[in-house]
C-alpha cells in the first residue's frame, strides 16, 4: 500500500505546470477588472477632454449706438415703435466702424458672419425695457459665432507666426493690389514657398499611391461594373498626378487659393493678404485686409503669418479669421467662462445653445415620475409582501414584475405612444407623458427593492404589533412601512436615476423636439412641449456643427454630476440607516 | 379651469367635514367613550370621509382625463354635420373635375406597374436576375407617384377652396366652413386644428394660427365644455353630498368601521400591484392591435415581413399601399442585430464573467471597495453618453485603425464600434448577475475541492463554475435580451443602412433603430410605414419575453438547488 | 459549573502511551488566531500511524479548527493566523516552501455535510487523481475510481450508474463518495470534521465500519461530537476545552480513567 512517495513525486512533478496555470487564470480576471476600470477611464476621460472648450467662450463687446432713427422708426418712443426698431442694424454698424475697408455685399456678409444675429433680439429687450437709452451709446455683449470661437481655440485651424527677414517696399499696383519686395535682395518669402511646395509634394505622392492602387484593384476585380468604377477612378487619380506635375513644373507665379494655405502679411499695423508669390520668394502681391496706420512705402518690422489649413478646410473665411484676431487684440473680444451654456435653452447656434431648458423639462419630468412610480411601486410591494394571498394569481403578478424589469425600455415608449398619446389624447412632447413612461418603465425598479426592504424587516416586528392587538394593516402602517423606508427610498432614488438618463422612451414620444423656449417651472409646464437632458444630448450629438461637440460633452458632464448626486444621496441614506437585524 | 378648481376645493372641504362629521357621531354613538365603539373614533371619520371624497374625485379624474376629447368630438361633430352639404358639394365636384380624374387614373396605372415590378424583382430575387434594376425601377416609379400625388393634392385644393369660397360669409357659413376644414384635414392638421381652437377658446398655450375658422369653432367648443364642465362640477358635489348622508346613517356603536377603511386600503394596494399587469396588457395589446393594422395594410403577407431581404419602407408606392411594394422585409434588421448583439457578447460575457469571478474568488477587500463601485458606475452610465462615446471616439479610433490595416472601405459608423461599446456598457451586468450566483455557490464546495489539493482556479473552473453554470446561462440570456433591446448606442453609432452583411466593419440596422427611424420627425400615425415601428416593437417585445422568461426560470431553479 | 480544579491554565496531562504504532503526526505549540480572537492555544501532541485518532469537546472548544491546521485549510480563510509547528513524519507542515496543493494531497479530508461536487459519481471520484495527474490512461483512472469506491464501501451500490450525478445519492451514501473521493489520490492522513452528524443512525452506523476498516491504511483524524462514537472507533482520544487541549490518550484510558476533572465532568454528561 505504501506508494505514497511515488505519488507525491506525481503531484510534484506538475505542480510547476499547475501553478503557471493558476497565475495566468489570475491573471485573465485582473485583466478582466482592469479593462473594465480601463474602459470606465477613457470613456470619462474622453468625454470631459472633449468638453473643456465648452466651459468657456468668446465674447464680443461693442459700443453700440442706439440710434433714434433705426432704433424707434416712428418716432414716439412708444414701445410699439421701438419693437419694429432695426437692431441687427445697429450692430451692423458699430461692427463696420471697426473695418471700414470692408465694402462689397459679400465682405460685409463674411463680417457680419462674425455673430449670430438671434443677438439682436436681446438688445431689442434693453431698449424696450429702457427706452432713454436712445441716443446714446451701450456696451453691448455677444457671443461669437462657433467657428470663430473654436478659430480663436485654436482647435479648427493650424497657424504659425514667422518674423520678417528684411525690409520690405510697399508698392501700389493695380485696383487696390500692392506688389511687396524685398529690399535687400533676401527670398523673403521663401518659408511659405517651401511650405507650399511640400504640400504640393505630399499631394503628388498620395495621387500616385492612389493611382496605383485603384488600377491593381480594377486587374483584380472580376466584376465589370465595380471594374469600370474603378478604373475610372485609377484615370482620375492618373489625371490629378498630370494636373500636380505640370503645377510643380510652372515657373510663374504661386497663386494662392482655396485649396493651398493662405499667408497674411502684418505689417504697419495692418493686416495684408497675399494673393500670389514671385518663384524666387522675392516679391509678392497682396492687398489689405486690415488697413495700415500710416501711408509708408517701406515696412522695416512686419511678419509673416502663415494660416496653414487651407480655407477649402475650414468654416471660417480668411477675412474673419483676420478680422476675430484684430478684434481680439483691439480687446474687444475677450476669452471667458461661458454662461450661456447654463442659462439658455437649445438654439440652432451652438453659441446660443444651453442646456437649461432640457434641465427644466428633466425636472418636471421627473416630478411626474416620482408621484407616479413611488406611491405605486411601494403600494404594490406592501400589497405583495404583506397582504396577498400565496396564488396563481399573486405568481403571476410576480413574474409580470420581474419580466417588466427586463423589457427593453423603448417598448414602454411606444406603449405611451399608442395609449396616452393615441388613445387618451395626451399631448405629444409633454413632460406629463413623458414623466408617465417613465414612471411605467421604473415601477418595476421601485416594486422590487421595495419588497426586499419589506422581506428584511424580521417577522418579530409584525408579531409583536399583532400581539398587542393591532390590525394587519396597523401593524404595515405603524410598524413595518417606518422601519423599511430608507431601504425603499434608497431603492426609489436608483430607479429615478436611472429614468433621468433614459433616452429611446422619450423619443417615441415626441420629446425630441427643438424647444427654444424653456418649460415653465409650474403647473402649466407639464403639458407645454418640453425635452429632457439625454434627449438633449442625442440632439446636439447629431448636430453637423462642430461647437456643438464640446457642447455635447459639456452637457453629458453635467447629467452625470446629477446621476452621481442621485446616487450619492442613496448612498447616503444607506449609511445613515443602515440596520443590521 | 377656475371652476374645477372651485370644485376640487370645494370637494376637500366637504371631506374635511364628513371626516369630522363621522368622528362627533361615533363619539356620541359611544356616548362619549371610545371604548364602547368597535373601532377608534378616527376610522369613522375615514370612512365618512372616504365615502364623501372618493366617488366624486373618481368622476372628476374621468373627467379630466376624457372630457376635453368628448368636447371636442361633440364640437367639431357639430361643426362637420354642418358642413355636410359643402361636403357633398366638394366630392361631386371632384368626380366631374376631368384634370382630376386623369391624375387618379394615371396613379392607378403607375400603381399597377409599381406592383409589377415587385413582383419582378422578388422572381429576380429567387432566381438570381439583375434584382437592383426593378428595385431602380421602382424607385422611379415612386419619385413619379409622389409628383402625381402632390398635383392631386393641388387640385383637390383647389376644389376645396373653390367649394369653400361659396359658402357665405354669415356665422352659419363660416362654421360651415370650419367643419369643412377639419373634414379635409389628415389627422395629424387635425390635431393641431383642435390645440389651435382651444388655445383661442380657453387660453391654453399660444395658437399657431388665428382664421375665421378656428375662431368658429374656438366658439363651437365653448358651450361644449361650459356644459360638461359645470355639469361634471355638479354631478361630483351631488355625488359627494349623497355619499356623506348614506355614510352618516351607517354609523353607531358596533359598526366595524375600521374593517370598511382598511378594505379600502387594502383594494387600492392591490389595485397599485394590478397596474404591473396593467401595464404589461397595455404592451401586449396597443403592439398587436398596431400590428395588425399593419399587417392589414400588408395584405397580411406576414411571411414577407418575417423572412423578406429587403428593408427600404421609404419606396412606398402609395400612402395607403406602401406594403405593396415588398419594402418591409425585416430580416436586414433581425441580422443587423444579431450581429451587433454578437459583437457585445463577445465583449461582455468574457469580461464580465472574469471580473465577477476575480471579484468574489481572489480580490482583496480593498481591491473589492474599488472595483466594484467602479463596475457600477459604468452600469449608471446612460446610454446615450454611451452612444456619444461610440459614435466620437471608438467608431473614428476603429475608422483609422481599419484604414491603417489596409481596409479602405471604413466607415465611422460600424457594427463594430457599436458593438463594442455595448459590450462595454453590459459588462457590469453580467459581472454583477454572476457575481451573485457565484456567490451562491455553497462555500462547503470549494472547501472540498480545496481538500483535495486543488488550486484556486482548479476549484473556479472544475467546482465552482460548473455549480454556477445555469445560473451564469439564465446571467448571459439577459444580457443578450438586454443587447437586444438597447436602442441608444446603435441609434447613433451603427448607422442606418439596412445592409444585410456579416461584416462587423460595414454599418447595419437594427430593429430599435428603426423603430427610432420610422416614429421620429414627421409622421402620419396611420401610414404602414408608422404602424410598421409597432410591428417590429412586437418582434422585439416577443424576442426579449421569451429570452427573460428562460433566463428568469433558469436561475430560479438555480437558487432553489442551492437555497 | 466546573469549577473544582485550578483556574490558572494547567497543563495538558498526557497518558502514558501504550501503543506501539509510529507517530505519523506530531504538533508542538499550535495555537490559532482568527482576526484577534484565540481560537486554539498551544496544542502539542502525537498522532499515530494507522489508528484513528478522536478529537472531542464541547462546541467551540478549538477542535475543527485544529483539524484544519492539520492541512492548512485554515489558509483559505483570510484574517486566520496559525503559530507553532505540525510535523507529519518530520516534514514541517507550516513551512514557506511547503506547497498546500502538494499538502493537500497527501491528507484528506471529509467534511461535516456531504459536498459532492455537481457532477458524476466517476467524476467525483476521479477528480482527485485528474488534477494532480496521477492516472495516465483511462484505464488507469478507471482502476482507481473502482478501488476507491470499492474500498469506501460503495461500489456494490454505484457501479451501474457511475455516470449519474453525485447529487443523486443518498446522504449516506454521498458521504461515502465524498471518503471515496479523499482516498482516491491515496493520502497518508485523512481527516474528518463530524462525518456522521448529518446522518441518520444506519447510515452512521455504515461510515463508522468504514472507519474501523480504513483504519488499516491510513492515519485517521476525528472530530466527533458523539463520545460514544469516539469509543466506538477511535484507539487515542484528545479532548479540548475552550481552546486547549486538556487531555490527550488512548481512548480507553480517557473514558476510564480521566486525569482531569474536566474530562471526567464532559465524558459523564456534567457540560457540554
Amino acid at each position: 500500500m505504501n506508494n505514497a512517495p511515488t505519488i507525491r513525486d506525481a503531484v510534484q512533478a506538475r505542480l510547476a505546470k499547475r501553478h503557471r496555470a493558476e497565475m495566468r487564470f489570475q491573471f485573465y480576471g485582473l485583466a478582466a477588472i482592469s479593462a473594465a476600470v480601463l474602459f470606465l477611464a477613457v470613456l470619462l476621460g474622453s468625454i470631459i477632454i472633449q468638453s473643456i472648450p465648452a466651459f468657456t467662450a468668446h465674447r464680443l463687446v461693442l459700443d453700440v449706438e442706439i440710434r433714434p432713427e433705426i432704433a424707434d422708426p416712428r418716432g414716439d418712443g412708444s414701445e410699439a415703435s421701438l419693437r419694429r426698431g432695426s437692431y441687427n442694424t445697429l450692430i451692423q454698424n458699430s461692427l463696420r466702424d471697426q473695418f471700414p475697408e470692408a465694402g462689397s455685399v459679400g465682405e460685409l456678409r463674411e463680417l457680419f458672419g462674425l455673430y449670430s444675429a438671434v443677438n439682436a433680439a436681446r438688445l431689442l429687450n434693453e431698449v424696450v425695457n429702457n427706452p432713454e437709452v436712445l441716443g446714446e451709446t451701450l456696451p453691448f455683449s455677444l457671443p461669437i459665432s462657433d467657428d470663430a470661437d473654436l478659430y480663436l481655440k485654436g482647435l479648427t485651424t493650424d497657424e504659425e507666426f514667422l518674423p520678417g527677414a528684411a525690409p520690405l517696399t510697399l508698392e501700389p499696383g493695380m485696383d487696390d493690389a500692392l506688389t511687396l519686395r524685398s529690399q535687400t535682395g533676401a527670398p523673403v518669402f521663401d518659408v511659405f514657398l517651401d511650405l507650399v511646395q511640400a504640400r504640393q509634394d505630399a499631394a503628388l505622392d498620395q495621387a500616385r499611391i492612389r493611382a496605383e492602387r485603384t488600377a491593381a484593384r480594377a486587374a483584380e476585380e472580376l466584376d465589370t461594373d465595380t471594374r469600370n468604377s474603378l478604373e475610372a477612378e485609377a484615370q482620375r487619380a492618373r489625371d490629378l498626378v498630370q494636373a500636380l506635375q505640370e503645377a510643380r513644373s510652372d515657373t510663374g507665379p504661386v497663386r494662392l487659393n482655396s485649396q493651398t494655405a493662405s499667408l497674411m502679411l502684418r505689417a504697419q499695423g495692418g493686416v495684408l493678404r497675399i494673393n500670389a508669390l514671385a518663384r524666387d520668394g522675392l516679391s509678392a502681391e497682396g492687398t489689405w485686409l486690415v488697413g495700415p496706420d500710416t501711408a509708408s512705402q517701406t515696412a522695416q518690422d512686419w511678419s509673416l503669418w502663415v494660416i496653414e489649413t487651407p480655407s477649402i478646410a475650414r468654416r471660417i473665411t480668411d477675412r474673419q479669421i483676420v478680422w476675430a484676431r484684430t478684434l481680439k487684440e483691439r480687446g474687444l473680444i475677450k476669452n471667458g467662462l461661458n454662461t450661456t451654456l447654463f442659462t439658455n435653452a437649445d438654439s440652432r447656434e451652438p453659441e446660443l445653445a444651453g442646456v437649461a431648458g432640457a434641465l427644466a423639462g428633466s425636472i418636471l419630468t421627473m416630478v411626474i415620475t416620482m408621484l407616479l412610480a413611488v406611491p405605486i411601486g411601494v403600494g404594490a410591494a406592501i400589497y405583495l409582501e404583506e397582504f396577498a394571498p400565496k396564488n396563481r394569481l399573486t405568481d403571476f403578478i410576480e413574474v409580470n414584475i420581474n419580466n417588466l424589469a427586463a423589457v427593453p425600455s423603448i417598448v414602454f415608449g411606444l406603449l405611451g405612444l399608442a395609449v396616452f398619446i393615441n388613445l387618451f389624447g395626451f399631448p405629444r412632447s409633454a413632460p406629463l407623458v413623458g414623466g408617465m413612461v417613465l414612471a411605467l418603465m421604473t415601477l418595476p425598479t421601485v416594486i422590487i427593492s421595495a419588497r426586499a426592504a419589506l422581506k428584511a424587516v424580521p417577522p418579530s416586528i409584525r408579531e409583536a404589533a399583532l400581539g398587542v392587538g393591532a390590525s394587519r394593516t396597523q401593524a404595515v402602517f405603524h410598524h413595518v412601512l417606518p422601519l423599511a423606508m430608507p431601504g425603499i427610498l434608497t431603492g426609489s432614488i436608483i430607479g429615478l436615476a436611472q429614468a433621468l438618463g433614459e433616452t429611446a422612451p422619450l423619443l417615441m414620444i415626441g420629446m425630441v423636439a427643438f424647444i427654444a423656449d424653456p418649460p415653465t417651472l409650474g403647473l402649466s409646464g407639464f403639458t407645454e412641449p418640453a425635452t429632457v437632458m439625454p434627449v438633449q444630448i442625442y440632439i446636439w450629438s447629431s448636430s453637423a456643427e462642430r461647437a456643438f461637440e464640446a457642447r455635447t460633452a459639456a452637457a453629458i458632464l453635467a447629467l452625470l454630476t446629477l446621476l452621481v448626486s442621485f446616487n450619492a444621496v442613496a448612498i447616503y441614506l444607506r449609511r445613515r440607516f443602515e440596520r443590521r437585524w | 379651469m377656475q371652476s374645477s378648481l372651485f370644485a376640487v376645493l370645494a370637494l376637500l372641504v366637504l371631506t374635511a367635514v364628513g371626516f369630522l362629521i363621522g368622528r362627533r357621531r361615533a363619539v356620541a354613538a359611544g356616548s362619549g367613550r371610545a371604548s364602547r365603539l368597535h373601532s377608534l373614533p378616527n376610522y369613522y371619520g375615514y370612512y365618512l370621509a372616504l365615502w364623501t371624497g372618493l366617488p366624486a374625485f373618481v368622476l372628476l379624474a374621468l373627467y379630466g382625463l376624457f372630457g376635453a376629447s368628448l368636447v371636442n368630438t361633440l364640437a367639431l361633430g357639430e361643426l362637420e354635420r354642418e358642413a355636410a352639404p359643402l361636403i357633398r358639394e366638394y366630392e361631386a365636384q371632384l368626380a366631374r373635375d376631368d384634370q382630376y380624374q386623369a391624375l387618379a387614373e394615371e396613379t392607378q396605372q403607375i400603381e399597377a406597374e409599381a406592383l409589377s415590378a415587385r413582383n419582378e424583382m422578388f422572381r429576380a430575387e429567387r432566381e438570381g436576375g439583375d434584382a437592383e434594376r426593378y428595385l431602380r425601377a421602382l424607385g422611379a416609379l415612386t419619385a413619379q407617384r409622389n409628383e402625381i400625388a402632390a398635383e392631386r393634392q393641388v387640385r383637390r385644393d383647389q376644389v376645396a377652396s373653390s367649394v369653400a369660397a361659396r359658402a357665405p360669409r354669415t356665422i352659419p357659413g363660416v362654421r360651415a366652413r370650419a367643419g369643412f376644414e377639419y373634414w379635409r384635414a389628415p389627422s395629424e392638421r387635425r390635431e393641431l386644428f383642435i390645440a389651435d381652437a382651444r388655445a383661442l377658446a380657453f387660453n391654453e398655450g399660444l395658437a399657431s394660427r388665428n382664421t375665421e375658422e378656428i375662431r368658429a369653432a374656438a366658439l363651437a367648443l365653448r358651450p361644449w365644455e361650459d356644459l360638461f364642465r359645470w355639469s361634471a362640477a355638479g354631478v361630483a358635489l351631488a355625488l359627494s353630498v349623497a355619499g356623506l348622508a348614506y355614510a352618516r346613517t351607517r354609523i353607531r356603536a358596533s359598526f366595524r368601521a375600521r374593517d370598511r377603511v382598511e378594505g379600502v386600503v387594502g383594494l387600492a394596494l392591490m389595485m397599485t400591484s394590478a397596474i404591473a399587469i396593467l401595464t404589461t396588457l397595455g404592451i401586449v395589446f396597443s403592439l398587436l392591435f398596431e400590428s395588425i393594422r399593419f399587417f392589414a395594410s400588408i395584405d397580411w403577407r406576414i411571411h414577407e415581413f418575417l423572412f423578406g431581404l429587403h428593408w427600404s419602407p421609404q419606396i412606398a408606392i402609395r400612402a395607403d399601399q406602401v406594403g405593396q411594394s415588398g419594402a418591409f422585409g425585416a430580416v436586414p434588421l433581425f441580422a443587423g442585430t444579431a450581429l451587433i448583439t454578437l459583437i457585445a457578447m463577445l465583449v461582455a460575457a468574457p469580461i464580465g464573467l472574469m471580473a465577477a469571478i476575480y471579484l468574489s474568488e481572489y480580490a482583496s477587500p480593498r481591491l473589492r471597495a474599488w472595483a466594484k463601485p467602479a463596475l457600477e458606475i459604468l452600469a449608471g452610465v446612460p446610454t446615450v453618453v454611451y452612444g456619444f462615446f461610440a459614435l466620437l471616439t471608438v467608431g473614428p479610433f476603429l475608422r483609422q485603425f481599419a484604414m491603417m490595416l489596409g481596409y479602405e472601405d471604413a466607415v465611422t459608423q460600424s457594427a463594430l464600434s457599436a458593438g463594442l461599446v455595448m459590450g462595454v456598457m453590459i459588462i457590469p451586468f453580467v459581472s454583477s448577475l454572476s457575481d451573485d450566483v457565484i456567490n451562491a455557490v455553497p462555500q462547503t464546495l470549494r472547501d472540498g475541492s480545496y481538500a483535495m489539493g486543488a488550486t484556486k482556479s482548479e476549484t473556479v473552473r472544475h467546482v465552482v463554475f460548473p455549480a454556477a453554470l445555469p445560473g451564469i446561462v439564465g446571467a448571459l440570456l439577459l444580457a443578450v435580451s438586454r443587447a437586444v433591446g438597447e436602442t441608444m448606442i446603435v441609434v447613433m453609432a451603427a448607422g442606418q443602412g439596412a445592409n444585410l452583411t456579416a461584416n462587423p466593419l460595414e454599418s447595419v440596422t437594427t430593429i430599435t433603430v428603426q423603430i427610432v427611424m420610422l416614429l421620429t420627425g414627421d409622421q402620419e400615425f396611420d401610414s404602414p410605414k408608422t404602424l410598421s415601428a409597432f410591428a417590429l416593437g412586437l418582434v422585439l417585445f416577443v424576442m426579449t419575453l421569451i429570452l427573460n422568461i428562460i433566463a428568469l426560470r433558469v436561475v430560479q431553479r438555480f437558487r432553489e438547488r442551492y437555497e | 459549573m466546573t469549577l473544582d480544579f485550578p483556574i490558572d491554565n494547567p497543563p495538558t496531562r498526557y497518558h502514558p502511551l501504550t501503543t506501539q504504532l509510529p507517530i505519523k503526526v506530531a504538533t508542538e505549540d499550535v495555537s490559532v488566531r482568527y482576526g484577534g480572537k484565540l481560537a486554539l492555544e498551544d496544542v502539542t501532541l502525537e498522532i499515530p500511524d494507522r489508528a484513528v485518532t478522536a478529537c472531542i469537546g464541547p462546541s467551540g472548544c478549538g477542535k475543527s479548527t485544529f483539524l484544519r491546521c492539520v492541512n492548512r485549510m485554515n489558509d483559505t480563510i483570510d484574517t486566520a493566523r496559525v503559530s507553532g509547528s505540525i510535523r507529519i513524519d518530520s516534514e514541517e507542515v507550516n513551512g514557506r516552501d511547503v506547497d498546500p496543493v502538494v499538502l493537500r494531497a497527501r491528507v484528506g479530508m471529509v467534511f461535516q455535510k456531504p459536498n459532492p461536487f455537481p457532477k458524476s459519481i466517476y467524476e467525483n471520484v476521479a477528480y482527485g487523481p485528474r488534477i494532480h495527474g496521477l492516472a495516465e490512461t483511462k484505464a488507469e483512472l478507471d482502476h482507481i475510481v473502482e478501488t476507491s469506491l470499492i474500498k469506501a464501501g460503495l461500489w456494490a451500490e454505484v457501479a451501474d450508474r457511475l455516470h449519474h450525478p453525485g447529487t443523486s445519492l443518498s446522504g449516506g451514501q454521498q458521504q461515502r463518495l465524498v471518503i471515496a473521493r479523499a482516498i482516491a489520490v491515496n493520502p497518508e492522513v485523512i481527516l474528518m470534521d463530524e462525518p456522521c452528524s448529518a446522518l441518520d443512525p444506519i447510515a452512521t452506523a455504515r461510515i463508522e465500519e468504514l472507519i474501523d476498516e480504513m483504519r488499516e491504511n491510513y492515519s485517521l483524524i476525528i472530530v466527533t461530537h458523539s463520545m460514544a462514537q469516539a469509543a466506538r472507533v477511535s484507539q487515542m482520544t484528545a479532548f479540548f476545552h475552550l481552546g486547549k487541549l486538556v487531555e490527550y490518550g488512548p481512548t480507553e484510558e480517557i473514558f476510564t480513567n480521566p486525569l482531569d476533572q474536566r474530562t471526567q465532568d464532559y465524558i459523564t454528561g456534567r457540560f457540554g
